[in-house]
């Protein structure tokens, strides 16, 4: 190895040279180390805190498995740690067969899925936070081939939850027919709520408005952004081209109605 | 000094390396003037019947939203997956130049994926990377319309989920994902249908004949690869010439049960 390098130190340091004016001369170059040692640090977190359930190389396959849940109406619900290699995401504020905005992806990862239990990482340092969502980008070459697209603007209007505006809610859940799926009365038990299968296949039931928070969480903001975006890779699909602002609201008002929120 | 040097060298290599890893073979678009044409019959070896699909409609709510849903679906669908010429031959096959590095621009077309009386319309077609897909509802029902890439292990990526509950509904989305594409309805888990996105022009389907043809590609060795929802795929390699015609058969011995029959 030493000969090797004696002899041919000159063709060495060209080559390395010429290799280095390459990669100064490329852009975003800068950035490589500082990227780099943010991988490194969210690989760090996501080995303590998240690797136990969405596995080694985030396909969902940890040692955690797979989760049971009875529902208060019996059915057993089977929950499913995220395969991450997908580059699917369900609570985007994006339009559907997007990815997520950086911000959605910390929303999820500061306030865990209750529901599903992953835990809430509200506690860690934000940078930790920040470098894990970049650890996890990674997994799937979605990252590199695609950028997010514009996030959904959510602007609340003070009529939102007013007894008027529920009783247009209500007509409108029944013109979108949210109840094929949700239930006539929103309990998640509607004609096709048995029919229906997620990406892998899988099994998925459709929200119980009456019993559960969303996986989100249940702000009247949160149940605005997910039909009109739809939850990719679940069934639930997206109503942003069916649906005016306005009416988006009345529909808000009255699934908080039903989740008992409202007013 | 020398193992600075290695060092150097080793960075050196390493950085380039990495963000090249990065990148992903794209398809390039160049202008080709002495293409070859590949030509052919895709048939099967045996009759195959096509299988009727029954259709069960839940009732829902309102007697009345029932028998609408009855009205429009029937009560059974020709599940129309394999159409057969007197001779065997296969239509709504695909034919893909698999692998292809460059080669004429993919064209701009639009393709529109019609809910029609609780079937996609058409079944198998052909789309192109940036151009767009059109949704459309022609039912006085909800249907969505859920494109999903097919991945190996027989699961889906979800492309976009829409939900359509008007007739008339008309929604257009970008078309970003190549690849085999296949398009479900929760609503009415019979319906299917299949897109082949496509970043180059080197695909086609047959037509009731088991023919295709595809035109003007670079000379060179290809892998050619033929799908079709109710059979098991065919791989075969092809020589395309410049300015002449290839000649290309293919036979589909094996069956399989797609996806919604699952
Ligand atoms: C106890 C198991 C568990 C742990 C620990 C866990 N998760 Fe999850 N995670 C889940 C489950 C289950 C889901 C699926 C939730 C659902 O949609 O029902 C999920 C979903 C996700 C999603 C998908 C969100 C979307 O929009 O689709 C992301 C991103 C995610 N987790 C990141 C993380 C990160 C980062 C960590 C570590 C900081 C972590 N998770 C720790 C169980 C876990
Ligand atoms: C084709 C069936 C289908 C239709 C139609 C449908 N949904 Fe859903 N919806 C689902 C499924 C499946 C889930 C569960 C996703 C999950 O658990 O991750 C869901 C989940 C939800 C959630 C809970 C999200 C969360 O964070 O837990 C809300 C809110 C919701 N849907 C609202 C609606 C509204 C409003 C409509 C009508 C405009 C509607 N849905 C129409 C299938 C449907």
């Amino acid at each position: 190895m030493k000969k090797i390098i004696k002899g041919n130190i000159f063709i060495i340091f060209a080559l390395s040279l010429m290799v280095l004016a390459f990669a100064i001369e490329s852009p975003a170059r800068d950035d490589d180390a500082e990227y780099a040692a943010m991988i490194e640090s969210g690989r760090k977190v996501y080995e303590v805190r998240c690797l136990l359930c969405h596995g080694e190389n985030g396909d969902g396959n940890g040692l955690a498995g797979i989760i049971r849940r009875a529902e208060r109406n019996g059915r057993i619900l089977e929950i499913y740690p995220r395969d991450l290699a997908m580059g699917v995401f369900r609570f985007r504020t994006t339009p559907t067969g997007c990815l997520p905005v950086d911000q959605d992806i910390i929303d999820i990862i500061s306030n865990g899925v209750p529901r599903s239990f992953m835990p809430s990482y509200k506690h860690l340092p934000r940078e930790d936070i920040k470098a894990v969502r970049e650890y996890i980008k990674t997994f799937s070459f979605r990252w590199e081939e695609e950028e997010p697209c514009e996030p959904i603007s959510v602007n609340r209007p003070v009529w939102a939850g007013n007894p008027d505006s529920v009783r247009k809610g209500r007509k409108i859940y029944k013109e979108m027919k949210c109840g094929e799926c949700h239930g006539y009365t929103g309990k998640g038990d509607g004609p096709k709520s048995n029919d229906l299968k997620d990406d892998q296949g899988k099994q998925i039931l459709p929200f119980n408005f009456t019993t559960g928070n969303l996986k989100r969480g249940s702000s009247p903001e949160n149940v605005y952004i997910t039909f009109t975006t739809g939850l990719d890779g679940t069934g639930m699909p997206s109503y942003e081209d069916s649906l005016n602002e306005e009416d988006r609201w009345h529909l808000v008002s009255y699934t908080l109605q039903l989740m008992k929120k409202g007013e | 000094m020398k193992k600075i040097l290695v060092f150097i060298l080793l960075v050196a290599l390493i950085i380039p390396a990495l963000s090249y890893a990065k990148r992903t073979p794209r398809y390039k678009a160049v202008e080709v003037t002495n293409g070859g044409t590949i030509k052919g019959t895709i048939k099967s070896e045996n009759r195959v019947d096509d299988p009727v699909i029954p259709i069960r409609v839940k009732p829902k709510g309102d007697p009345e939203e029932t028998r609408l849903e009855e009205d429009t679906c029937g009560s059974s669908q020709q599940a129309m997956m394999y159409v057969l010429s007197p001779d065997n031959e296969v239509k709504n096959a695909l034919v893909i130049v698999e692998g292809i590095t460059h080669g004429r621009a993919a064209p701009k077309k639009d393709i529109t994926i019609n809910n029609l009386r609780c079937r996609f319309e058409p079944l198998v077609s052909i789309a192109y990377v940036k151009s767009y897909y059109i949704i459309r509802n022609s039912d006085p029902l909800l249907h969505n319309t859920w494109l999903g890439k097919v991945l190996n292990a027989g699961a889906r990526r979800t492309i976009f989920n829409l939900a359509l509950p008007y007739r008339d509904q008309v929604i257009k989305k970008p078309n970003r994902v190549a690849g085999l594409i296949n398009v479900r309805c929760d609503i009415h888990p019979w319906m299917r249908a299949y897109v082949y996105s496509s970043r180059h022009p080197y695909a086609a389907i047959t037509d009731a004949g088991g023919n295709f043809e595809i035109r003007d590609i670079p000379p060179g060795t290809y892998k050619i690869r033929v799908w079709h929802e109710g059979f098991e795929d065919i791989i075969k390699e092809v020589k395309v010439k410049p300015d002449s015609t290839s000649d290309f058969r293919a036979v589909f011995t094996n069956t399989r049960r797609p996806f919604f029959m699952k």
